[in-house]
């Protein structure tokens, strides 16, 4: 998916949760009177259906979840990479400057990062022509992103750092330029070696969505909030519902980057 | 100057830190002239070889290559580079590339052949070191001795007019030094001009015009085999030669 596409979904389906009214079962009015006899307690095929009457409301809240995590995962690659390169292979204040923002980034809860984001810099929405994204969608982006390629520069750095100096030698020794032997030996076996750290960002930033609660935003976990807010009686089935989406979330990423390792896996070389 | 050597070094000293590796190392050679450099483990050999295609840094002295100033501060170093092969010790195959990857690689990016000219090309030097039927092996997938030719032939790809090997056969067990060794006297019979670190006093003895023996980051003496072989001047020479001569 390209950033743009992603950045759409994330506008589209925030968009709606901003007008989030659509819980059906306070649209109908019946399921929350009858239940509620003992709280937390009610009559479990009831529960069900309740959570399988609002699915439409947790599958937009999952679009909001997936459009965060392909937005702040490019976004964390797109800097971090350059990062990681810049702590191996940099000098100097450059060095010193991205040394110290990952040890700030790193350093900070993700609350708080996002909170200085949103409410005290403050981002405007970006109009992407169909779809606008909020100043909310916005600072999640950003703030989730660049945490990420905080964490991202880490997993680079090593990698990078992790190919012999032979490689880099043996490319400098036929004529290529520091920039082209990096280029075309070193970060090849690098981004082989970074796939399993990846999956881990990957799958740490996927989860990390949830806590854009703290800006507004109704991604999959806070609209289990609302529903099970509204019957109380549900907790669990909810709770079941969304653990089940992030499974498979996390499960047919990390799937596909296994498949990815092996696809591009050196041969008889060390596992990717 | 007509009179200059295809290669001179002169007076080449160079530290690292306080350490003094190199102290006024000086040899010449002409075009098609095999020198190689012998002497015990840290005597400065490699970084003697290493100083010629800078991956080392000499402080002192002067090289100059065809007529041109190897360590003068605007000589472009990948320039140099792409006309003096090496070949290394580890072999530093890059390790995610095939062997005729390995090979076209400096061709395509260096040179700027497209990528089938390159891959030609990669195919007639892996042929002339016998490993036509390896193209699309990878590193790990071969033996060291292939390996090492490798990684001649990714050199030799370059067209280089120098041809650095540094301690080629050291890596590899004893049944596979022989392979490598033919490769390298086959580019001594086509001509190339070659300065070899090596251990292998046997092939030093064949194909040498000249025979440098470094210890302790100098030049304790330097002559054509026969005379440094079986007349050494220098009793540390005589040495060092009878201890090899015992390995042998």
């Amino acid at each position: 998916m390209s950033v743009g596409a992603a950045l759409a979904l994330v506008a589209v389906v925030a968009a709606d949760s901003v007008t989030a009214g659509s819980i059906s079962g306070i649209e109908a009015g019946t399921s929350v009177v009858g239940s509620a006899t003992v709280p937390f307690q009610g009559d479990a095929v009831d529960d069900w259906a309740f959570v399988f009457r609002n699915m439409d409301y947790l599958l937009g809240g999952t679009l909001v979840t997936i459009g965060l995590t392909v937005a702040s995962i490019l976004l964390g690659f797109v800097v971090g990479f350059p990062a990681g390169a810049i702590e191996v292979y940099g000098d100097g204040i450059l060095k010193r400057l991205v040394s110290a923002a990952g040890v700030v980034l790193r350093g900070t809860p993700i609350v708080v990062i996002l909170v200085v984001v949103y409410f005290v810099i403050g981002v405007p929405q970006v109009n992407l022509g169909v779809y606008t994204l909020s100043s909310a969608v916005m600072a999640g982006i950003l703030g989730l992103g660049f945490r990420s390629a905080a964490y991202q520069s880490q997993i680079f750095r090593a990698s990078l750092a992790s190919v012999d100096d032979g490689q880099l030698e043996a490319g400098r020794a036929i004529g290529l330029s520091q920039f082209e032997a990096v280029r075309h030996v070193v970060v090849p076996q690098a981004l082989r070696r970074s796939i399993p750290g990846f999956q881990n960002e990957f799958t740490i930033v996927l989860k990390d969505t949830s806590i854009v609660f703290a800006i507004g935003l109704a991604e999959l976990l806070t609209r289990g909030y609302d529903l099970f807010a509204e019957q109380t009686t549900a907790v669990l089935e909810v709770i079941l519902v969304i653990s089940a989406i992030y499974f498979v979330l996390t499960f047919t990423t990390n799937r596909a980057l296994d498949y990815l390792g092996d696809r591009y896996a050196i041969p008889e070389g060390e596992a990717a | 100057m007509t009179d200059e050597s295809f290669l001179e070094v002169t007076d080449v000293s160079k530290w690292y830190g306080d350490e003094q590796v190199l102290h006024d190392v000086s040899f010449e050679m002409d075009r098609g002239d095999v020198t190689v450099l012998i002497g015990p483990s840290g005597s400065g050999k490699s970084t003697m070889l290493r100083c010629v295609n800078r991956l080392a840094e000499a402080q002192e002295g002067s090289i100059r290559l065809d007529g041109e100033d190897v360590l003068a501060p605007s000589t472009d170093v990948d320039d140099l580079r792409r006309e003096v092969g090496m070949v290394f010790q580890g072999f530093n195959l890059f390790a995610h590339l095939s062997a005729v990857g390995n090979v076209a690689l400096g061709p395509q990016r260096v040179l700027g052949l497209s990528k089938a000219e390159a891959r030609d090309r990669a195919t007639d030097q892996l042929e002339r070191v016998g490993l036509g039927n390896q193209l699309d092996s990878y590193p790990a997938e071969l033996s060291g001795g292939q390996q090492q030719r490798v990684g001649t032939a990714r050199a030799l790809a370059m067209e280089p007019k120098l041809m650095l090997f540094d301690e080629p056969t050291s890596a590899l067990d004893p049944e596979l030094i022989g392979e490598v060794l033919e490769v390298m006297h086959d580019l001594v019979e086509a001509g190339m001009t070659m300065l070899v670190v090596t251990h292998e006093m046997s092939f030093a003895r064949a194909v040498a015009d000249e025979i440098v023996f470094l210890d302790a980051g100098r030049v304790v003496e330097r002559g054509p085999p026969e005379q440094l072989f079986e007349n050494p001047e220098k009793e540390r020479t005589d040495r060092f030669l009878d201890r090899i001569a015992s390995h042998d």
